[in-house]
């Protein structure tokens, strides 16, 4: 049997999921957070892939897109509803239980929503142990399944239906975000609960529930370890103009400087994407993708992004461990640095 | 001479500050005399109007509708994407509805997207202000920061704030008659005195900012000493916050130097002398997760005062 998270446990959750989340904004944070309280009622059951009837028809929930643009232009509120409603119809099915694609901040609340909005268990896990940019980078694709049919709802009204081969989707979904506006929820990796049993990173919810209770330490939220890579100051952040390189990633190149504040006082250059996928110390790789990489405020404790980043903040570098399969040959190659554009 | 006020109850607390050797108390005589005064105040506490919220903007959850306390608030339809599009067009007739009946006359008016495109915002304006003649309007955009909500709370307390922000400037004038009264920002700065009977939240905890430079430049006076004379050290500045769409280096320039000019032009109107306006800082950050050249700018510009 599982746990029920309730209001109590949705401010757990919520401070969990903000641990190690990049690529999160204040406002479209605050806003996911008053959501899923207006939503939640007598809470949402927490399962286990393995404790639901195998045959279950699990769907992924995920935010796509900006959380800018989420933050900007407000959720009519039936968008998690409506794209699973559609993903239904597709497959002829119910779904009997989501599942979340990742579990940084706003994409740990959203499939909560759907789940208090269906009426299903949320299941306890999620399909990356950290977060990835594209939504085919997920365990769930590197154990054979599919994103689509996928559905996205969009602020409003829209809705679309992607049929498409697995490794087109991302290609497909971009443009469709952008023309909602910049954001969208997707029902995505429509699959039994005996593949999700197979696929799915357990446990991540329950991990950020107890990463969230007060006084839990930063660690609590990196399900297989996370180490220190130096303290320090960033000097610089240079932007690319892109220089026409034909990368299927939403954002342009940028690298970050950071002088190390003790110690050997090393210069770490910080390779960004959307987040940062290579850290080299004095020229020396020391950290990259798959593992996940991330800067934190010294001052106020939060993870810096990379579009945030100034000259003169203070920050420490932290490296989450990403989850062993991501560390296989398919793994590193769907979420490694080549997935990156950097064939190092 | 330069006047620094604490506007602190009872009485407020006159510093005058010459060749930066701060002197108190200081008479009234003397105090009418200064070139300029400056004043510190924390605007939290003071009496608030109610408000009217106008958002353009679609449905949303009713926990995500405008909080505007005592006052009324409305959704109508309208709105841009922030790549730019228009959403729906802006529902006119529902605005003028909702201006003519709702009995109040401190307006904020916040649209999503106006931090890419102020039109919705700046059209909603004029039907105000032809449907409730002498209404105070604050529009969202002026504060720049994406994030609606938090924008919209912004444009709200600027509304409810203006009546009193009014009433401290007209009672400055009656003390100083003659003299140019400009006012603390929060953070660093000061602005003109109708600068902030326009954008009082500019100036929210502008006595708390105050007092931190104060206490820096003159340790062991008493706070309000060290508050007024921090106004009195204070330069104009304004700030512009935008979110802009731009192809390439060129065009990124030229929308910059756009937002470099408002910026300017805005620092001219919080008091400072035209010619001495300059940028003291652009910060340009690319958006995540949106491509076609989406930028956050943020410009600062400061100036010295007559």
């Amino acid at each position: 049997m599982g746990r029920v998270i309730d209001r109590d446990e949705l401010g757990r959750l919520s401070a969990g999921s903000r641990v190690f989340a990049i690529g999160t904004e204040e406002s479209a944070y605050r806003l996911t957070l008053d959501w899923a309280h207006s939503v939640i009622g007598s809470g949402v059951e927490l399962v286990t892939a393995g404790e639901a009837d195998p045959g279950t028809l699990c769907v992924s929930i995920t935010l796509v897109g900006s959380t800018t643009a989420l933050g900007e232009q407000l959720p009519a509120g039936d968008e998690p509803a409506r794209a699973v409603r559609a993903l239904e119809r597709r497959l002829g099915e119910r779904a009997g239980a989501v599942v979340a694609l990742n579990l940084a901040a706003e994409n740990a609340l959203v499939p909560l929503i759907a789940a208090a909005q269906l009426g299903v268990p949320l299941i306890d896990g999620d399909g990356t142990g950290r977060v990835f940019p594209l939504v085919e980078q997920t365990t769930y694709a590197l154990g054979g399944l599919s994103p689509a049919p996928l559905a996205l709802a969009g602020g409003s009204g829209e809705l679309v239906l992607l049929e498409t081969p697995g490794d087109r989707v991302e290609e497909l979904l971009r443009p469709v975000v952008l023309s909602f506006g910049g954001w969208g929820v997707a029902a995505c990796y429509p699959m039994t609960a005996g593949e999700l049993a197979r696929v799915v990173v357990p446990g991540t919810v329950s991990l950020l529930l107890r990463a969230g209770a007060p006084g839990a330490p930063r660690s609590a939220a990196a399900p297989y370890g996370v180490r220190t890579l130096c303290r320090g100051r960033i000097l610089a952040v240079e932007g690319s103009t892109g220089h026409g390189a034909d990368l299927a990633l939403p954002s342009l190149p940028s690298s970050i400087v950071v002088q190390e504040s003790a110690g050997l006082r090393r210069l770490v250059r910080l390779e960004a994407h959307n987040e940062i996928v290579l850290a080299l110390a004095d020229g020396a790789p020391v950290a990259m993708a798959p593992d996940q990489i991330c800067m934190i405020s010294t001052e106020g404790g939060m993870v810096v992004d990379v579009d945030k980043a100034e000259p003169g903040l203070e920050v420490e570098v932290m490296v989450v461990r990403a989850a062993p399969v991501w560390h296989t040959d398919r793994g590193q190659a769907l979420g490694g640095l080549r997935a990156f554009g950097l064939p190092l | 001479m330069i006047l620094g006020v604490a506007l602190v109850r009872p009485t407020p607390v006159l510093v005058a500050v010459g060749d930066g050797v701060p002197e108190w108390p200081v008479g009234r005589a003397a105090a009418r005399s200064a070139r300029r005064a400056c004043v510190a105040v924390d605007l939290s506490g003071l009496p608030t109007a109610p408000v009217a919220a106008i958002r353009v903007g679609g449905p949303c959850p009713e926990v995500l509708r405008p909080r505007v306390g005592s006052g009324a608030a409305t959704i109508v339809r309208g709105g841009h994407s922030l790549t730019g599009r228009a959403l729906a067009p802006l529902d006119t007739e529902a605005v003028r509805r909702f201006a003519a009946g709702c009995g109040l006359a401190d307006f904020a008016v916040t649209a999503t997207g106006s931090p890419m495109l102020a039109d919705h915002e700046l059209a909603v304006a004029a039907i105000v202000s032809a449907e409730v003649p002498g209404a105070r309007i604050t529009l969202s955009y002026e504060f720049g920061t994406p994030g609606l909500r938090e924008r919209e709370e912004s444009a709200i307390r600027n509304a409810a704030l203006g009546a009193e922000a009014g009433r401290i400037v007209d009672e400055a004038a009656r003390e100083l008659p003659g003299v140019p009264v400009y006012f603390a920002r929060t953070g660093s700065g000061v602005v003109s005195a109708s600068y902030f009977r326009r954008y009082p939240l500019t100036c929210d905890l502008g006595g708390a900012a105050s007092l931190a430079r104060g206490r820096v430049a003159l340790p062991g006076v008493p706070h309000e000493v060290a508050a007024a004379y921090g106004a009195a050290i204070g330069r104009p500045e304004a700030r512009v916050e935008r979110i802009v769409q731009a192809r390439g280096r060129a065009e990124l320039d030229r929308v910059l130097q756009d937002a470099r000019d408002e910026a300017l032009t805005r620092v001219v109107s919080a008091g400072a002398l035209p010619g001495s306006a300059r940028i003291a800082e652009t910060t340009v950050n690319p958006l995540s997760y949106l491509p076609d050249g989406l930028y956050r700018v943020r410009v600062t510009a400061e100036g010295t005062v007559p």
